[in-house]
């Protein structure tokens, strides 16, 4: 049981310490003049993923963020699905490599059709 | 589970429309030789040819993995949502044209949720019913929206998509309650376990029937969860407020028809009562506040709640007879349908007007659109010679037989007084004359003549020969209760 807790404690510990490692050398390195000093604002301002992080919370997006969304969703989505596939395919046989590509090819078409629309032209 | 039957080949006509929308797409996209205007050949084309393909399962029974049923009755709406897609592709080719951009999406999806609808009339499990259901809903939730830039068509695409969404929560959740008490989402499992008793959970087994209700309510638009159709209909391009009000309230059915006969007919006295209650309060509101309406596509959504109505009465007291009964209503109803909706698609094209009053003048400047848009009403509101009597005298006989003789009177009641805004609009088209200067002769396509006179003609046919339609029906619901 102890040891249990033990195991959590150093996953604790080595949480702390793990993003310190960066900070502390980025800060050594500052001392020492390796590191050249060339701060802007952008460079200083807290990284969200590309989005504004200071604000009003109801930004407008551009539509066209949630056709991509939606797309990288798909194909995401089929990775997902692909790898158990992947996986246990050597026990499936025929039957799940002709599932698969079927699977595969509907999304190819949705791909093929995205693309001919020009839905992943960012105009 | 090893001896379950995976015969891919029953699905061959399904394989064949799933086929048709790629191509309708690709032909759409990559091949710029093939003019627009085909597409909605093609696509009919495919779906007749579709249709004949599957009369090759006629008296076949088989079933696939015990999911799906491939008997008569799955056959028999096979054919009858393929005929319905097939009219409303032909019927719509103008107006996507004139009106609607991307053709080829738009057909494409009516063949999916054609597909969708076939599935529901023929899966015998719950989650199979349920996919089919959501692939039907999922089409028509775009196709309600398809007029991109008209706010009217965005608003009852937003409108349906909601109140459908919530609708398929409420059935999902009855579902869940179903398979809670029974242990099963097999229909004939459902049935096995509970006529065994219901005693130990005679509250849960209520309230997933009443969720299961309220759900397929919604989407067959049965009062009081009918808010959404006037609204959808209204915003929806003309020819999807056809194949809505035909192919959508169909498929409730022959779902509600399939799960009510095979896993909830044990327990008849559970439920009955809710849906004859529907059933009243549906042929009552819808048939009343349609007295009221006038742009033609709310009549139209009112007049078809009046017709679930009747249709609901063959739920309630469901038999063999009855649901016989029902599906030949709804056959009729639906050629009855189609052939009005062909003369107000017709009269948009021509006009580009949905009013009421903008019929005035239908006799002298169309008048072989205005005889069959006579002809499918007087159908619709049930007089002798028209599809409408025969199949409504028999639906209320077997209701009566039943022993509601309540709701059979209802039944007769509120049909006298649809007649009343049949012939509001029928009086727009024979009496008003038409304005000055607007007296010539309309250029009616020869297609829309076409179709418009082969539906009056099936509503004859339905009307004074009924025998053999009854006959194969009565065969085909005969599946449901073996």
């Amino acid at each position: 049981m102890i040891e249990q807790f033990g195991r959590g404690g150093f996953l604790l510990v080595f949480a702390v310490i793990f993003p310190l490692i960066p900070i502390l050398a980025s800060v050594a390195l500052g001392i020492f003049k390796i590191r050249p000093s060339a701060p802007d604002p952008i460079k200083e301002s807290v990284y969200e993923c590309g989005m504004v992080p200071i604000g009003d919370a109801h930004v407008r997006y551009n539509v066209r963020y949630y056709l991509f969304g939606l797309l990288f969703v798909v194909f995401d989505v089929e990775a997902v699905f692909l790898y158990p596939w992947a996986v246990a395919y050597r026990h499936l046989g025929v039957y799940a490599f002709v599932e698969a590509m079927i699977f595969i090819g509907i999304l190819a078409i949705g791909l093929a059709y995205a693309w001919r629309k020009r839905a992943l032209e960012w105009i | 589970m090893n001896d379950l039957n995976l015969d891919y080949t029953l699905f061959i006509p399904e394989y064949f429309l799933a086929g048709l929308v790629v191509l309708l797409v690709v032909l759409d996209l990559y091949v710029t030789q093939v003019k627009k205007s085909w597409l909605s050949y093609i696509a009919a084309a495919g779906l007749a040819a579709t249709a004949g393909v599957s009369l090759c399962w006629i008296d076949k029974q088989s079933n696939f993995a015990r999911i799906v049923a491939i008997d008569n009755y799955t056959t028999y709406f096979r054919v009858f949502f393929m005929a319905t897609g097939a009219i409303v592709c032909l019927a719509s080719g103008k107006l996507v044209e004139d009106k609607l951009r991307h053709p080829g999406e738009f057909f494409a999806l009516v063949i999916l949720s054609t597909i969708g609808a076939i599935g529901m009339a023929a899966s015998r499990e719950l989650m199979t019913a349920y996919l089919s259901l959501e692939l039907l809903s999922f089409s028509l939730y775009i196709l309600v929206s398809f007029e991109k830039f008209d706010l009217r068509s965005n608003e009852a695409g937003i409108k349906y998509l909601l109140l459908g969404a919530f609708a398929s929560a409420f059935f999902l959740y009855g579902m869940s309650l179903i398979y809670g008490v029974t242990g099963s989402t097999y229909y004939s499992d459902i049935s096995a376990n509970l006529s065994q008793g219901t005693d130990k959970f005679e509250w849960a087994l209520l309230m997933g029937l009443v969720l299961m209700i309220t759900g397929l309510g919604f989407k067959v638009a049965a009062v009081p969860f009918h808010m959404w159709t006037p609204d959808a209909y209204e915003g929806a391009p003309v020819a999807i407020t056809a194949y809505l009000s035909t192919t959508s309230k169909a498929a409730g059915f022959a779902l509600l028809l399939r799960l009510f006969s095979g896993a909830f007919q044990v327990v008849h006295d559970d439920w009955s009562w809710m849906i004859a209650g529907i059933a009243a309060a549906t042929m009552i509101l819808g048939n009343l506040v349609a007295l009221q309406q006038h742009n033609i596509k709310r009549l139209m959504a009112y007049s078809s709640i009046g017709q679930v109505g009747y249709m609901l009465m063959g739920i309630a007291g469901l038999s063999h007879n009855t649901a016989s009964a029902l599906v030949l209503h709804m056959t009729g109803y639906m050629v009855s349908n189609m052939a009005i909706f062909i003369v107000i698609i017709a009269w948009y094209n021509m006009t580009g007007k949905e009013e009421i009053g903008d019929f005035r003048g239908m006799r002298e400047r169309a008048p072989l659109l205005a005889g069959v848009l006579a002809g499918a009403l007087f159908s619709l509101a049930g007089l002798p010679l028209f599809a409408g009597f025969v199949t409504k005298f028999i639906l209320f006989q077997a209701v009566t037989d039943q022993g509601y003789y309540w709701l059979a009177a209802i039944g007769v009641v509120t049909s006298v007084i649809s007649l009343y805004y049949y012939l509001q609009v029928m009086k727009q088209a024979f009496v008003i004359k038409p304005d000055e200067g607007d007296e010539a002769l309309l250029p009616v396509p020869l297609l829309m003549n076409g179709m418009a006179a082969a539906l009056m003609l099936g509503v004859f046919y339905v009307g004074l020969y009924p025998q053999q339609l009854f006959d194969a029906i009565d065969n085909a619901t005969g599946f449901l209760f073996v």
